[in-house]
């Protein structure tokens, strides 16, 4: 293959990445920060306080206070850690919950949504490392009359999405 | 099979002592197992692989069920394959079993807990367990076959007495067969039964340690066995192995080899080379 002039091939640069907030890091069971509040080095993601959650990473608009009911999903929208309070909310251990489809637990409950997968589509793109915090209105998969508002974005360090539930 | 004591296994999970309780209350796993002194003991295996699950999981409950399906894996596919009678499958679990582990390890963490685990799910009565049992030992034979010649200097006597391939206790016993005749020392069985001509035996074998090995046999032959040796060589060092509650009299200088026959080949050959003090039987045992 031949090239004309300096214009037929060059390099160009990636796509700036969109700029990411400021993060907090939280224990995916009791939501504590970790002393100093810094990111946890690899092999050291266990929680000093509860002993019971992985230290994740989330923007800080979204991640969750110790006390707020949250659960985390991965790709597939597996079901993989639920906060204590998340635990009493659903009615279900998080070791029960676990490998279940988050649809399986909540539901969108939004008049508004565009469709009647929006809450899976929020939670495929927060997962797949999208950004944005987003909100949506859910309800227990079980229960009528009963709506929380919800964010959902993404945590990591292994992608997946957070859904922190509003319990005003 | 490798064990940490809870101070090891915590450090190698970066967590604390009280952590990996509290995981072994929630979560039941890592499980340990407690020595005679009643101190957790943890299997390496399942410690390494709750590390792995958790250097990339998304919360502990679900690094402990990658940590489970990770171990089980082998042991599921061999249980599923001699539980249906497909030996050319159990021969296949096994070929890919050693691809991921030393032999040493392929029989103790996959072939010995497939096989407790037939018996545990169809009973040591059925027909699952006669073929099963005799498959394992009979894998373990031809493992033990290509062991290369003994290179190095002793040997050890095994008294075999489990009951016969079908005795729960065989294929373990058959285990440290391999693993002590893997470290290049001879190694020679005999049934505790057979006991006429030992002198014979223990002349031209000159064995460094006797283990007497299995449950089946009662206290009396074992007691008659072990003065044949005695006659015959004097004073060596005696060992048993799976022989459960032992009782021993208040004299007896005995050691108790540890159940997992890794460590009990460790054990023997410190005992060999006569780095190990026998464990002095102070009282009967109550049980």
């Amino acid at each position: 293959m031949s090239t004309h002039g300096s214009s037929a091939l060059r390099i160009i640069g990636s796509p700036a990445p969109a700029a990411a907030g400021p993060r907090a890091v939280f224990c995916g069971h009791c939501a504590k920060t970790p002393p100093g509040g810094v990111a946890p080095e690899v092999g050291s993601r266990v929680c000093v306080s509860c002993g019971l959650g992985l230290l994740l990473e989330a923007p800080e608009a979204l991640a969750p206070k110790p006390r707020d009911a949250f659960l985390v999903v991965d790709r597939s929208l597996s079901v993989h850690a639920l906060s204590k309070r998340a635990e009493k909310l659903l009615g279900l251990r998080e070791i029960d919950a676990l490998d279940k489809r988050i649809t399986d637990l909540l539901v969108g409950a939004d008049a508004e949504a565009a469709g009647p997968h929006h809450l899976s589509a929020l939670l495929v793109a927060a997962a797949a490392g999208a950004d944005d915090v987003t909100e949506a209105v859910v309800r227990p998969a079980d229960e009528f009359g009963v709506r929380f508002a919800a964010r959902i974005g993404p945590c990591g360090p292994t992608p997946g999405a957070l859904v922190v539930l509003d319990l005003g | 099979m490798r064990t940490l004591k809870t101070s090891e296994a915590a450090g190698m999970l970066n967590v604390s002592a009280n952590t990996l309780r509290a995981w072994e209350r929630r979560f039941d796993y890592p499980k340990p197992q407690r020595t005679a002194g009643k101190h957790r003991v943890y299997v390496h295996g399942e410690v390494a692989a709750l590390r792995d699950a958790l250097r990339d999981g998304l919360s502990i409950s679900s690094a402990v069920s990658r940590a489970r399906e990770s171990l089980r894996s082998d042991t599921h596919i061999l249980v599923g394959a001699l539980a249906s009678f497909e030996i050319e499958r159990a021969d296949g679990a096994m070929e890919a079993a050693l691809a991921m582990r030393s032999v040493e390890r392929t029989v103790e963490e996959v072939l010995l807990p497939s096989v407790a685990e037939l018996a545990r799910r169809s009973g040591t009565d059925s027909a699952a367990w006669a073929i099963g049992s005799r498959w394992a030992i009979e894998w373990i034979r031809r493992a033990h076959r290509m062991t290369p010649p003994p290179v190095r200097p002793g040997a050890i006597l095994i008294v075999d007495a489990t009951a016969d391939e079908l005795d729960p206790d065989a294929t373990t016993v058959r285990a440290l067969e391999l693993f002590t005749g893997r470290t290049g020392i001879r190694v020679t069985s005999v049934p505790v039964a057979n006991h006429s001509g030992v002198a014979d035996l223990v002349e031209s074998l000159r064995p460094g340690v006797v283990v007497l090995a299995g449950r089946h046999a009662n206290d009396e032959s074992i007691a008659r066995f072990a003065y044949a040796v005695r006659a015959a060589a004097g004073s060596l060092p005696l060992a048993f192995f799976h022989r459960g509650d032992a009782e021993v009299s208040r004299t007896s200088a005995v050691h108790q080899l540890p159940v997992s026959p890794s460590e009990a080949t460790a054990q023997a050959l410190a005992l060999l080379d006569g780095h190990a003090a026998p464990v002095r039987f102070t009282e009967r045992s109550s049980s």
